[in-house]
């Protein structure tokens, strides 16, 4: 082979490789369609994802974006700006995107309060965003392994009162949301466990599953599948009513302790949107909550929905920061 | 056997088998190319797989994973970068090889041992997912730990020359892996009160720093022709004679790298270390290691393919990610409808089955895509340096960036380009580093961990059985490095001769 030929072949194979990404960028940024009366939407509009492609809000965001490209008639793509559990890609949304309705990104509870709560360096919050709507809410849960030898929740509360303190309780991660119900239980208990912070929910059942640790504070949509094989046991689900789900297992409020927690997914965007685009979106989302195909898919995460929209949802995000702010200012010296 | 055999008949439609080889070449492609790693490549191929049916979809996804896990090689031969992580130690003797004249050779080597390792954990996946999948729950905090230092001893064989500057580069190395928020108290360490840094530095970007960029401004420095490794005149395909003596070597690498694979939160760039440190401690040429010696290759790429196996052994059977890039994988079957857990096996058995003969396929595959794409992929030496400097430090900007899509992770990459430069001019090896950050995490968050399990007891490592053996084994690695040994062996060398 000649010399020539070959530079020739590297630059072919070069442009290939080049090709291969603009092809994988435009793939999600095709060109919206544009539409004919109303103002807005008239362009792409982006969601900014926090975490990593196949983490729980992406899940969220591919299930909801073909909806929403029906509904508003634009392309709706992701974009993943993952880091400090979502905190850059929220600082971004409130710093540095425009307020035009087109950016906006999947907020998820608590972390897009207590990254700001719990760390200085994290300057946005929520009072700079504009909350749309929630779509879910996974709800805590307490599981042991199956060979554990608390059966119900009553046999693991014996525990834990005859030893303070030594009860091993696994957790997602310090400032996570099963972090917080772990604190918020144990204050409507005056109860005390070993709270042991793994990194992310599924270290932290695998552990109560294999009997490393005695039991772990998670979410039902994480340990459901388990569940279903018989691998793992939920003593008690904090949420309002039973859940349909797991039917039989009973709640804490039932349990006589008034305790509902979990971890949402909704949307917002930056402050100040305009109101066209804020009640398009409203609308869109609304929608997309109706559909049957919709729901179906949510249905087989193992999640289900937990709708509030507009000034509901921004009341919720609010009064969840007053409640984590109250219970971090009672602990952190003990957790620093 | 009925769902094994369902996999098999659907495996077996054009569809499905076009699906696996455009996987396969994708894959070799992009492993090919430093900077991109196949979880990365998965990352970005998956969403164009949502249009097609779930099993033919994450078949091609498998399929790119098994054959970046090759395609890495050759970069690592040819240009002494690694084209994915887990190819780190297929450079130590695959570059000398080129050096020599023989990269047809080592590239054929790093082939065939690419197709055992992957064949190999491939079968382990068919027949023993469901019991073997039962071992990745006795991996707790405590065990965790013991692994991460049995990990951390590998540093001292792997420091040429001087163990002391190895140690420097390791301790560095783990304070890297601390930067970042404590997972245990939440407290940000070694921040500065930058918000990027929180979730710590991403091991990739330092990886495509430490690894390419000095290896780019070497070659601008030199700006000579690089001594070409040959438009592969030597045949590419070993002969059987020359596999012979390395049979051992590729099943106890290819075990290597099920059992890495098997264990949640280590992967290919850990298996490829321990495959080729292994190799050397049980091999009677140890001197030869890292001069060129095919074995060093062998050990390592079979042990990274046989990850692919091996991760998503736990993947399958329990839910529970092997790996980053099963992790992804398993993002993709959720994506489609399909809950993760251990219904997979049972529920959804037809898409898993399926992915399970097509990742066996893929194997074949990536063998006859191989022997194509390798003899173009040579071309890649023969660009006059001053080009390809520049074009591999593009590459490695684009890959800093496409991780995250953030800017700050090209500095950051940068960075460790000129620190990986320094390192080599005053011959710091930047291995060890590697394997600081990778195990730095896991031992500081399994040690907090273990301790809080057990109130504050030391003893905890020593009581549990799994854990003491491995810490057993690294008490025993350390101690073969000492003088003691190396007197203890030389009495039994003088008695034998």
């Amino acid at each position: 082979m000649s010399k020539k030929r070959n530079h020739i072949l590297v630059v072919v194979l070069i442009v290939a490789l080049m090709l291969t990404f603009t092809a994988c960028a435009s793939q999600t940024a095709a060109p919206a369609p544009a539409p004919e009366e109303s103002k807005y939407p008239e362009k792409a509009i982006s969601v900014l994802i926090g975490f990593n492609p196949g983490g729980g809000s992406d899940q969220l965001a591919q299930l909801a974006n073909p909806f929403l490209y029906k509904y508003l008639e634009v392309s709706v793509s992701n974009i993943y700006k993952p880091g400090a559990t979502g905190a850059i890609a929220w600082t971004e949304l409130a710093k540095q995107s425009k307020n035009d309705g087109y950016t906006i990104s999947v907020t998820n509870t608590p972390m897009l309060m207590t990254n700001y709560i719990m760390n200085d360096d994290i300057t946005y919050n929520i009072d700079e965003l504009t909350p749309l709507v929630n779509v879910l809410t996974d709800p805590g849960v307490i599981v042991v392994g199956k060979d554990s030898p608390f059966k119900t929740y009553e046999d693991f509360a014996k525990a834990v009162e005859e030893n303070p303190g030594t009860v091993t309780v696994g957790n997602s991660g310090t400032g996570g949301d099963d972090f917080f119900t772990t604190l918020i239980w144990e204050k409507a208990s005056g109860l005390k466990v070993q709270m042991v912070p793994f990194q992310g929910d599924g270290p932290s059942y695998q552990a109560a599953q294999g009997g490393k640790i005695d039991a772990s504070f998670t979410n039902l949509g994480v340990v459901y599948g388990q569940v279903q094989a018989g691998n793992v046991r939920i003593l008690a689900t904090f949420t309002n009513e039973r859940s349909g789900l797991v039917p039989d297992v009973p709640t804490m409020k039932e349990l006589g302790f008034d305790v509902v927690a979990g971890s949402s997914r909704g949307y917002s965007a930056p402050k100040g949107i305009p109101d066209d685009a804020k009640a398009a979106l409203i609308e869109a989302f609304e929608k997309t909550f109706k559909d049957p195909e919709f729901l179906a898919n949510i249905a087989k995460l193992g999640q289900e929905p937990d709708i509030m929209i507009g000034d509901d949802y921004a009341k919720y995000l609010k009064d969840s920061e007053t409640e984590f702010i109250n219970i971090w200012n009672e602990v952190k010296d003990q957790v620093k | 056997m009925d769902n094994i055999l369902l996999g098999l008949t659907n495996v077996l439609t054009l569809m499905n088998i076009l699906a696996i080889i455009g996987g396969t070449a994708i894959g070799l492609f992009v492993g090919a190319m430093p900077g991109l790693s196949a979880t990365m490549a998965i990352a970005i191929l998956l969403p164009l797989t949502f249009g097609l049916p779930p099993a033919t979809g994450i078949s091609m996804l498998a399929s790119l994973y098994l054959a970046a896990m090759y395609g890495g090689s050759i970069a690592a031969i040819l240009i002494r970068t690694p084209g994915t992580p887990a190819a780190a130690a297929t450079v130590l003797d695959g570059y000398p090889m080129s050096q020599k004249g023989q990269a047809g050779k080592a590239l054929g080597f790093s082939l065939v041992a690419s197709l055992v390792g992957g064949l190999i954990s491939s079968i382990a996946l068919l027949t023993v997912a469901p019991i073997l999948g039962g071992i990745a729950l006795k991996f707790g905090p405590v065990e965790l730990f013991a692994v991460a230092v049995l990990g951390l001893t590998m540093i001292g064989s792997l420091s040429q020359g001087s163990p002391i500057k190895g140690l420097l580069a390791g301790v560095v190395g783990v304070m890297i892996a601390m930067v970042g928020m404590d997972a245990i108290s939440g407290a940000p360490r070694f921040t500065f009160g930058n918000i990027q840094l929180y979730s710590g530095i991403p091991f990739v970007v330092a990886l495509i720093g430490l690894f390419s960029i000095p290896q780019a401004i070497r070659l601008i420095e030199k700006d000579q022709e690089l001594i070409k490794p040959g438009s592969i005149k030597d045949k590419m395909l070993p002969s059987f004679k020359e596999l012979k003596s390395m049979w051992v070597t590729m099943i106890r690498s290819s075990f290597i790298g099920i059992f890495t694979g098997l264990i949640p939160g280590t992967g290919g760039d850990t298996a490829c270390w321990f495959g080729y440190n292994e190799a050397k401690r049980f091999s009677k040429h140890k001197e030869k290691f890292g001069t060129g010696y095919p074995e060093g290759i062998v050990a390592a790429e079979a042990a990274n393919n046989a990850v692919v196996g091996g991760a998503l052994i736990p993947t399958l059977a329990l839910g529970i990610p092997g790996s980053s890039a099963t992790a992804i994988l398993m993002g993709g079957l959720m994506v489609h409808g399909i809950m993760p857990g251990p219904t997979l096996m049972t529920q959804y058995a037809d898409v898993t089955y399926t992915l399970i003969w097509a990742l066996f396929l893929a194997n074949f595959a990536m063998f006859g895509v191989g022997l194509l794409f390798t003899r173009v992929s040579v071309s890649v030496t023969k660009v006059p340096n001053k080009v390809l400097g520049p074009i591999i430090i593009i590459l490695s900007v684009i890959g800093a960036f496409s991780i995250n899509n953030n800017i700050f992770n090209v500095y950051q990459m940068l960075g460790f380009g000129l620190l990986g430069y320094f390192m080599d001019k005053v011959k710091i090896p930047s291995a060890p580093m590697i394997i600081g950050m990778i195990l730095g995490m896991m031992l500081d968050n399994s040690f907090n961990q273990s301790l809080m399990m057990s109130q504050g007891d030391y003893f905890v490592f020593f009581k549990n059985p799994i854990s003491a053996t491995l810490l057993a084994i690294a008490a025993f690695s350390l101690l073969q490095a000492t003088p003691l040994f190396r007197f203890i062996r030389r009495k039994i060398k003088n008695k034998v001769a």
